[in-house]
């Protein structure tokens, strides 16, 4: 190695080298690509969500209104109502797809999502016991964490650690979710009428109660993860190597294993205590920013782009199209993605599944 | 295959299975008659029971409400277990469960959509669950025969799982935009024998004669498929058709059944698990039991039902839930999952 023989690197092909100053990044072009179609498929779900419902204005009259000018009308519906709906849809898709992301990578299976492994049910359990037992506003998050973290230690437990043998930790979850599913069950019977009304919506999932306290603490609470995440996932890329390579690459495989464990039950459990289990968010949300962004380690950012922009769509259309009834969003991401989930295992071979 | 079996002799294991079963249906069937969540306790029905003591309130809740129930309980169990037994035998799969596969799911489908379409539960009930029942009994198998899913057990779990997943919520998103329909259906999606009467029994009862008939019929040529496609054709099986019928009878078992009492889950993964502890693998040995401990399993989760939460009650398939899903973390944990 001699000074005089060093020409500044080039960057490989497909990828665009940045510098600045000192510090320099490596920029996947298809990745950036994927991350702007995202970015745009949500600005549009966005604009879409505030424009239609059953005061309907177009984006002409809904953009200035969020703003505070135009009809008074108007910036009432959008402001009120529709703002504070888009809120929580964008922090419970994201915090859905982060979620969903870390889950299917650790368990190296793509079925492996917070939904599939009991940790919605577990943390839908807890938040109707805590409405049950107690109404107040701030218990159910908390309760929904507690539940996500019992549910996660169950089927962890039960199904002899996550990653180890292919579908055995899903089919295990599934089992635990129906146990969890059944103390929901229990619960809403033995309440009273008025417990049981507002302990609904987090069993069918759903934004249209939105309490205000939930939707703070997810929004610092994925304030909170999202960076940590997306540290996590760069070492998660490692660890889909196998373990010991890993280990001779330096990374702490149990340490990882266990933070991001941790980051995925914190997010699916505060975004269950606002949403209640928006089925298949959390299994589509990352199969899409996969397809979007190509096949470049493990899809953190991405994936919540795709969560919130799926949750917003879905809520949008199960208050439009079958006015005047309300489809919860909840059943809008089941219908939709459940023939996705049937198409996929049919489709893939086990061998094949990350 | 074979292994577990040599191990007992065949008279002792077919008393075993035999006994066993029987005892435990007379002390659930008993328990079912005594045990309720209202004012009447053990102790006054079991002097109803034993020769009428003239307490008429005794009476009404041993004779009106709980012996419908009772006999009720007793049918669906009976054809719950023996279609769980028959279909993980068709899949060659021991978590292949009637309600798992989403063929319960696709019952209900059946019900509510002819339901919002127009038609009424009283004349089209059982044959549009049957119906219902047998689509998504198809659709299961057929999965699982595509792209060789049936290779994996677990796989074949999730794809069903999935399908009960989007039936059920199609069957939500009906009932949701139909209110009369959600009025009319609501005790079929939740899955219970509370206040059904022995006539709506006896409406499905041909689809239930008539499954129990075919599953007399394909259980020599089943058990034969058993030791291979091959072996079963060269012992002169037609594999095909084989398979066919029992599928019919397995929809035919689950559609009736659920007709009377709605969509109720892991039964069928529940009872032929305990059948072929008691009598080894062989489908032949195995149906009996199962016909026996089916109503065994939905009566005792019927009286606990009662119990939980008294004065109320709970939903049926809730408790049948929390019974199985210990039955089914066992199954994925033993190392046996894919030898049946």
């Amino acid at each position: 190695m001699t000074a005089t023989a060093a020409p500044p690197p080039e960057a490989p092909r497909g990828t665009l080298l940045l510098r600045v100053g000192g510090a320099s990044a490596l920029l996947n072009l298809r990745e950036v690509a994927g991350f702007a179609v995202l970015a745009g498929a949500l600005l549009l779900a966005v604009t879409t969500a505030l424009a239609v419902g059953t005061v309907p204005m177009g984006p002409l009259r809904s953009l200035p209104a969020l703003a505070g000018a135009g009809d008074p009308a108007d910036v009432l519906v959008v402001q009120r109502l529709r703002a504070p709906r888009l809120v929580a849809g964008l922090l419970v898709g994201a915090a859905l797809g982060v979620s969903g992301c870390l889950m299917q990578t650790l368990a190296r299976n793509r079925l492996a999502t917070p939904g599939t492994v009991g940790i919605d049910d577990g943390a839908t359990a807890f938040a109707v016991a805590s409405v049950v037992g107690a109404s107040t506003s701030l218990a159910p998050s908390a309760m929904a964490l507690a539940g996500a973290a019992t549910a996660a230690a169950l089927t962890l437990g039960l199904a002899g650690g996550a990653g180890t043998s292919g579908y055995r930790f899903v089919i295990v979850g599934l089992g635990v979710g129906a146990v969890l599913g059944a103390v929901t069950s229990l619960l809403l019977v033995r309440a009273p009428i008025d417990a049981a009304n507002a302990a609904f919506p987090w069993a069918v999932g759903t934004l249209n109660a939105r309490p205000t306290t939930p939707v703070a603490l997810l929004g610092l609470g994925l304030a909170a993860c999202l960076p940590l995440a997306l540290l996590a996932g760069r070492r998660l890329t490692v660890l889909l190597l196998t373990d010991k390579v890993a280990a001779g690459l330096g990374v702490r495989v149990r340490a990882v294993r266990l933070a991001a464990l941790a980051l995925a039950v914190v997010c699916a459990g505060l975004a269950v205590a606002v949403g209640g289990p928006l089925g298949m968010v959390a299994l589509l949300a990352p199969e899409t920013a996969r397809r979007v962004c190509g096949p470049h380690g493990v899809p953190v950012l991405g994936s919540a782009l795709a969560g919130a922009a799926l949750v917003l769509l879905a809520d949008t259309a199960g208050r439009t199209v079958t006015t005047p009834v309300e489809v919860p969003a909840g059943l809008v991401t089941a219908v939709v993605g459940s023939p996705y989930l049937i198409w996929l295992l049919l489709s893939s071979h086990p061998r094949r599944l990350p | 295959m074979l292994d577990g079996n040599q191990r007992r002799t065949v008279s002792g294991s077919a008393a075993v299975g035999l006994a066993v079963p029987v005892a435990l249906l007379a002390l659930t069937g008993l328990a079912s008659l005594l045990i309720g969540s209202g004012e009447v306790g053990p102790v006054r029905s079991w002097r109803e029971v034993a020769g009428g003591a003239g307490d008429a309130e005794a009476a009404f809740a041993v004779w009106h409400l709980r012996w419908p129930r009772t006999v009720v309980a007793v049918a669906v169990g009976a054809a719950l277990g023996t279609a769980g037994a028959v279909l993980q035998a068709v899949a060659r799969n021991p978590l292949a469960e009637p309600g798992l596969l989403g063929v319960s799911a696709g019952a209900s489908t059946g019900v509510v959509l002819v339901i919002t379409l127009g038609g009424s539960v009283a004349t089209l009930g059982p044959h549009i669950a049957v119906t219902g029942a047998l689509l998504g009994c198809l659709a299961a198998v057929g999965a699982a025969r595509l792209r060789g899913v049936g290779d994996d057990p677990l796989r074949l779990v999730l794809a069903g799982a999935a399908l009960s997943g989007l039936l059920g919520s199609f069957t939500s998103v009906l009932l949701l935009v139909d209110q009369r329909t959600a009025d009319e259906v609501r005790f079929w999606t939740v899955g219970g024998v509370a206040g059904r009467d022995v006539g709506e029994l006896a409406e499905v009862t041909p689809a239930l004669l008539l499954g129990g008939l075919l599953v007399l019929l394909v259980a020599r040529p089943l058990a034969a498929l058993a030791l291979g496609e091959q072996a079963a054709a060269s012992l002169g099986h037609r594999p095909g058709r084989t398979r066919l019928t029992a599928i019919v009878a397995v929809a035919l078992l689950v559609g009736g059944a659920t007709a009377v009492a709605g969509p109720i889950g892991f039964v069928g993964l529940v009872v032929p698990f305990a059948a072929r502890a008691l009598v080894g693998p062989d489908l032949r040995r195995v149906l009996l039991p199962s016909l026996l401990l089916g109503p065994v399993v939905v009566l005792a989760a019927d009286v606990t039902a009662r119990l939980l939460v008294r004065p109320y009650e709970m939903p049926l398939g809730v408790v049948t839930a929390v019974i199985g899903a210990p039955v089914l973390v066992a199954v994925v944990r033993s190392r046996r999952v894919p030898a049946l």
